[in-house]
């Protein structure tokens, strides 16, 4: 049996390379002896050419042909593999087996890199244009728009800030609302309507609403002009939203000019033509009975703020929402948007009446500096003067 | 008509009557974004009305300071100016701040050692060799 060198080296090894007549004595035999290279020693199997693992295994077994897989780690790796497929099917059925032996990694590699390389010849970028962008290939803004990202918002663009208008759409809300209440439909389909006609408008505009506490008795709250308005505003109203029962007083208004919003959209935004003057210039509606009209009831109060925020542009929070009670609720919070107070101090005091009577009270909007001193002294004026005769001050 | 004047008798003040108030004018300044003068504000605009009503012989400025604490200054006959800083102080305090600045002769605060203070050192005079009568030792 060959000896195990391998523990031998250390110490018996170089005692050979050495000549005989160099004595080193055991202790200073470690240091002595030059230490053999990591990259050049190479692995020695004291037994055969059976690696270690196969040797545990048999040792284990206790038998030469143990059972199971010769590597106990799965066999060769996903690179080995892949490498092992590639050379394959590259390999031309005449080329020999000690070619592929002999070339090793290295010419699978250059097998590897004909498969990629480009047909061109190779030539160095200076800039990065024309190189393969890696990643992702855009940015979502280079996209172009699908329809889900289109956004279309509730409230319009522009806000009233004129009290009389606030009190006009409140009351359109509420005649709305009250329209929609007696038809029996979903309260918030007025929505649909971004704009009523002239006509429409006006017939609304001269609608009475009375106040009555209990909510569940409709009957009486609507005061219209006439008859024949009521008629036209039920029959508008009615066109609004999902389509109900057919009306009854229908036929005399097909000849007429009132064009009915319950369209799609796009032909909303068209006829939203009235910026500079909502609703169509009319001023503040003469009644005054729906503002007391009540708004507990939850269903009413939300598609009253509802309807109430896209007509004027102000959002409502929940916080509002909670305290608002009646429409006359709504409109003093609306108030508060419309002319919210003056944020300095100065502008406050300088408005406060019972300061503006004091002759003793000057209020200062900016700050007081020395230069405000010179002009109340008069000092200023002569130190221009000064600098002017110096020619300093032009 | 000839004109006639006024049949008055002349009331006897015991030497106050002329009295003028050393305090000429009180500014007060604020900032309206710091938390220091939150009180100073709620002066301004609850008290200082009052304020000036009561005192109508003082001017008062009202003028921001912006990014500073709150102060109220005097300024007085005497030339000199007094500064107190009302940070944090509530409206109530920065009152009392107001009317000591109000009632302050403008020097500066000296310390009372006797318990009478008059121009006249003393009321017998300084003392001369070359009055009064002869001294025998």
């Amino acid at each position: 049996m060959r000896p195990a060198l391998r523990l031998l080296q250390p110490l018996e090894a170089p005692s050979h390379q050495l000549s005989s007549s160099l004595y080193v004595c055991l202790n200073c035999r470690q240091g002595f002896c030059p230490r053999p290279r990591p990259d050049v020693q190479s692995r020695r199997n004291a037994s055969g050419n059976s690696p270690f693992t196969e040797k545990v295994r048999r040792k284990l077994w206790g038998t030469d042909d143990p059972p199971g897989l010769k590597d106990p780690y799965g066999g060769e790796g996903a690179i080995q593999k892949t490498f092992r497929k590639r050379s394959q099917e590259k390999e031309t059925p005449e080329e020999t087996q000690e070619t592929e032996i002999t070339s090793g990694m290295q010419d699978e590699g250059v097998l590897e890199m004909d498969d990629v390389a480009p047909p061109l010849p190779y030539e160095r970028a200076k800039t990065w244009d024309g190189l393969e962008r890696l990643g992702h290939l855009g940015k979502w803004s280079d996209y172009a728009p699908t329809e889900a990202d289109e956004y279309v918002k509730f409230l319009p663009e522009r806000k009233l800030v004129k009290m009389g208008q606030l009190y006009t759409a409140a009351h359109q809300t509420a005649v709305e609302l009250c329209l929609m209440r007696e038809l029996k439909k979903p309260l918030t389909d007025v929505c649909q309507i971004l704009e009523h006609e002239n006509v429409v408008f006006e017939q609304i505009w001269r609608c009475k609403v009375n106040p009555v506490d209990d909510s569940s008795n409709v009957d009486g709250q609507l005061v219209f002009l006439n008859q024949q308005a009521k008629d036209m505003l039920f029959f508008v109203f009615e066109q609004v939203g999902s389509q109900s029962e057919p009306s009854t007083s229908t036929q005399t208004y097909e000849n007429t000019e009132i064009e009915e919003e319950n369209g799609s959209t796009e032909e909303l935004v068209e006829n939203h033509k009235s910026d500079a003057h909502p609703f169509f210039g009319y001023p503040k509606p003469l009644d005054i009975g729906y503002l007391s009209m009540s708004l507990k009831d939850p269903n009413m109060k939300f598609a009253f703020l509802k309807r109430l925020s896209q007509l004027t542009g102000h959002f409502i929070p929940d916080s509002a929402i909670a305290s608002i009670t009646n429409i006359q609720a709504a409109i003093d919070y609306l108030e508060t948007l419309v002319k919210p107070k003056p944020k300095k101090l100065a502008q406050q005091l300088m408005t406060n009446k019972e300061l503006q009577n004091i002759p003793n009270v000057q209020v200062f909007q900016s700050r007081r500096t020395r230069i405000h001193q010179d002009e109340e002294l008069g000092r200023r004026k002569i130190i221009e003067a000064g600098l002017r005769e110096r020619g300093l001050f032009t | 008509m000839p004109i006639q004047g006024i049949r008055s008798v002349t009331k006897g003040r015991n030497g106050v009557g002329a009295f003028i108030l050393q305090c000429k004018r009180l500014d007060f300044h604020y900032c309206d974004w710091a938390g220091s003068s939150r009180g100073m504000l709620s002066f301004l605009q609850h008290y200082l009305p009052s304020f000036a009503k009561a005192n109508p012989q003082i001017e008062i400025r009202v003028s921001p300071r912006p990014n500073k604490h709150p102060v109220v200054k005097g300024h007085y006959v005497n030339g000199r100016e007094k500064v107190i800083c009302v940070r944090k102080l509530e409206k109530e305090q920065i009152l009392q701040k107001a009317n000591l600045l109000k009632e302050a002769s403008g020097e500066k605060l000296k310390r009372t050692k006797k318990p009478v203070t008059s121009l006249n050192e003393s009321v017998r005079g300084i003392w001369s060799p070359y009055h009064g009568d002869i001294k025998t030792v």
